[in-house]
């Protein structure tokens, strides 16, 4: 595996990700692909290791799979929810986070509702002079990196199973679609494409998608287009990312009904018509069915790639916390 | 009697305008002479070589946040007027946001009897002289804009140097009828330009920075339309107003607008809003959750001109303490402010005045007669005869912003554990 060039110890956003990360994570994610695909699928990389994964907030399906991934590194994990811990009783984030490091945490998988807690506390262990690692898991609306690592690798995986690389994306339309504004998915996915080379092409109304996004990136390998109006940005697209609305954008007076915005910016089976044929559809889950993406596309494997995300996240994630716990 | 005799400082004079170097004389807390060289002085005057030394006018407080009462754990008011002297302040204005606030006289009453106690505490702190200490009187009962103070009766005690909320005041409906019913009252106003509603959750200053950060934007808008709206007021209505907080570069033009139309308006920024703008959250530092939020680059840019150029009148140090536990949470969670007494001449004058982007004088008089007279206060004067009400600082003093140097209980401040030169020291008043 390549390992060589990674010398991270922390994966709190893909603002400055390089194309060699990218590929390294993209390949080690691959061989421990494989190594899921067998009878016995765990490896002893980290053995001995303590993962602790600090969910400030709740989540389920993200916590399961970091949670699985440390297990088939053979990692001891520990689980921390916000509900059952003493946040309420006076302590504060770093609080908990020394708390973990006392009981030898070498890596701490962070999820917070708000966005920076990562950091803050990436920013304390290394005040402390201690080498644990942090890894975002998403934080508020910034960022959720280990997200867009694995809709990168779900889709550089079917375009080249043998051999994902982020190559493979010069020059791929893909589409945004939904509440950009508001999703750390978007942010994490608009940093890895561009760093790619695909021109991303993000579409929501104005409310969800303000014109300072045109100013988000610069100096970025692949472009960034903002529409308006969700056909411009479907045409000829290779790939589609849906993302989640949340039932509160009505009373921020973001949206009039989720019935107007399905109308306007739905992806449905007549929309995909626009794209190139062979058109993929993601989606970081939880779908709002009939709201972002219409049911039955969901679950039609000739069009959704949301299953194989799902797949690709432990793959992935094994693939972050083998590099963090072996870089230099 | 004592007297000192300071040898070769450099004496910055706003009110002369000028910046050189001299000999001062000072007895009994009055300036005796103001010299070139002064060769003539009583037998026991105390000599001090004051080479490389800065000496000006006592530093002046627009408005800053006392902890006590209610919050002492976060400052008390003794820890209050020692960081101001320590920053080199001999005037410090105190915002009513205290628990109970200063709605009232008793109010009033209570927190200056406080200031009294803390007087005499501390009368054994040398060299710094303790500042005079003014409070502002709320304009809204508890703060709560829904019904004016007793405006008249405030106005009339002794130690009310104006009224402000130190909160935006959104009914616009009550902000007129307080213009108008101050208005022969003749005391300072000073105003925060801000639309809530617009401000939503925001936390950091829109923009591009506020969408890679992910934290939700406070839009330049919901200052310019409360603004606007304010000055409509003023103008219609005439009460003169001191504009707050100022902290985009739309501010600050439509201040420049009303100023050259004639309105009786005045307006400060915050010092740390002069200094660092929207890149600097990029490390998610609590102590840079400020409100207003630090502006864009653009705005940075704004402001810094604007106050040179006169647009924005005053530097205002806004000190906000919290605690440690107070902070110690989300970016966005955190309550909003920072410390700056201790922080902002020393800073500013590496930032602005080294760095040669301001004179030594522009600084200064932003810092000292120009705040005096938006609270509509003589300012010092550095002359013969007249009371020595004076800040001396080394800009070259080098020292380790932290908890044990900090006279302030709080430590809210993105410079907490740097090394950052220029401390004052010694103030007169």
């Amino acid at each position: 595996m390549a390992t060589n060039t990674w010398t991270r110890h922390h994966v709190l956003s893909l603002a400055d990700f390089t194309t060699d990360e990218y590929n390294t994570v993209l390949q080690t994610a691959a061989s421990f692909s494989e190594v899921l695909s067998r009878r016995t699928k765990k490896v002893p990389t980290l053995q001995g290791q303590v993962v602790a994964n600090l969910f400030f907030e709740s989540s389920t399906r993200t916590r399961s799979s970091f949670e699985l991934a440390a297990k088939r590194l053979s990692a001891d994990t520990l689980n921390f929810t916000a509900a059952t811990s003493s946040l309420t009783k006076g302590e504060t984030i770093l609080d908990t986070a020394k708390t973990y490091l006392a009981l030898g945490t070498d890596m701490m998988v962070i999820r917070h509702r708000e966005a920076g807690v990562p950091q803050a506390i990436a920013a304390e262990m290394d005040r402390l002079g201690v080498r644990v690692g942090v890894l975002n898991a998403g934080d508020g609306q910034h960022e959720h990196p280990s997200q867009a690592l694995l809709d990168l690798f779900t889709i550089c995986t079917l375009l080249n199973p043998q051999q994902p690389q982020v190559e493979l994306l010069q020059g791929k339309k893909i589409a945004i679609v939904g509440d950009i504004l508001h999703s750390r998915v978007a942010r994490s996915n608009i940093w890895s494409l561009t760093a790619s080379g695909a021109e991303v092409h993000l579409a929501a109304p104005p409310t969800l998608l303000p014109q300072m996004f045109a100013d988000f990136g610069t100096d970025r390998l692949g472009n960034t287009f903002l529409h308006w109006q969700i056909e411009p940005a479907l045409q000829n697209a290779d790939f589609v990312m849906t993302l989640r609305l949340q039932k509160e954008r009505m009373t921020q007076y973001l949206l009039p009904s989720l019935r107007e915005y399905h109308q306007l910016f739905g992806i449905t089976r007549d929309r995909l018509q626009l794209c190139k044929p062979n058109v993929k559809v993601l989606h970081p889950g939880p779908a709002n069915r009939g709201v972002e993406i219409s049911s039955d596309l969901m679950d039609d494997p000739q069009f959704s790639l949301i299953q194989a995300q799902v797949t690709s996240g432990v793959a992935v994630r094994m693939a972050l916390l083998y590099l963090m716990g072996s870089g230099v | 009697m004592t007297s000192e005799l300071l040898q070769q400082v450099r004496v910055i004079d706003p009110v002369t305008g000028t910046d050189q170097t001299a000999d001062i004389l000072i007895a009994d807390s009055v300036i005796k002479a103001v010299e070139p060289q002064i060769s003539s002085f009583p037998t026991d005057t105390q000599l001090r070589n004051c080479q490389g030394l800065v000496l000006g006018p006592g530093l002046v407080d627009l408005y800053s946040h006392s902890g006590e009462p209610g919050f002492e754990e976060r400052e008390t008011l003794a820890s209050l007027v020692s960081a101001a002297a320590a920053g080199g302040f001999t005037r410090l204005s105190i915002l009513p946001d205290t628990m109970p606030p200063v709605d009232n006289l008793a109010g009033l009453a209570l927190l200056q009897q406080k200031g009294l106690g803390t007087r005499k505490n501390s009368s054994s702190l040398t060299p710094h002289s303790l500042p005079e200490v003014y409070f502002w009187g709320a304009l809204t009962v508890g703060i709560q804009g829904q019904q004016m103070t007793e405006l008249a009766e405030l106005a009339a005690a002794s130690g009310i140097v104006g009224f402000a909320d130190g909160q935006p005041l959104g009914n616009l409906a009550l902000l007129r009828r307080i213009l108008e019913y101050l208005k022969p009252l003749g005391k300072p106003v000073a105003l925060w330009a801000c639309d809530r509603t617009l401000v939503g959750n925001g936390a950091i200053r829109e923009g591009a920075q506020s969408l890679r950060l992910g934290l939700p934007g406070n839009p330049a808008i919901a200052e310019s339309t409360a603004l606007a709206a304010i000055l409509e007021l003023v103008a219609t209505i005439g009460t003169p107003v001191h504009f707050m907080r100022v902290s985009t570069s739309r501010g600050v033009e439509l201040i420049a607008e009303a100023k050259a139309r004639g309105l009786p308006i005045t307006a400060s920024t915050s010092w740390m809003h002069l200094l660092l703008d929207t890149r600097a959250i990029s490390s998610y530092k609590t102590s840079l959750h400020l409100e207003p939020p630090l502006g864009n680059s653009c705005d940075l840019e704004a402001l810094q001109q604007g106050m040179r150029s006169g647009i924005l009148d005053a530097i205002a140090i806004d000190h906000t303490p919290y605690t440690y536990e107070e902070k110690t949470v989300a970016f966005a969670e955190a309550p909003p402010g920072a410390i700056g007494l201790e922080l902002a001449l020393p800073l500013l004058w590496h930032n602005l005045v080294e760095t040669g982007v301001w004179s030594a004088l522009e600084l200064w008089r932003c810092l000292s007669t120009h705040p005096a007279n938006c609270l509509r206060q003589i300012p010092s004067v550095i002359a013969n005869g007249k009371p020595a009400e004076l800040t001396l600082f080394d800009p070259q003093q080098l020292w380790t912003v932290e908890r044990q140097t900090l006279h302030s209980l709080a430590d809210n401040t993105p410079w907490l554990g740097q090394k950052i030169s220029g401390r004052v020291l010694q103030t007169w008043r």
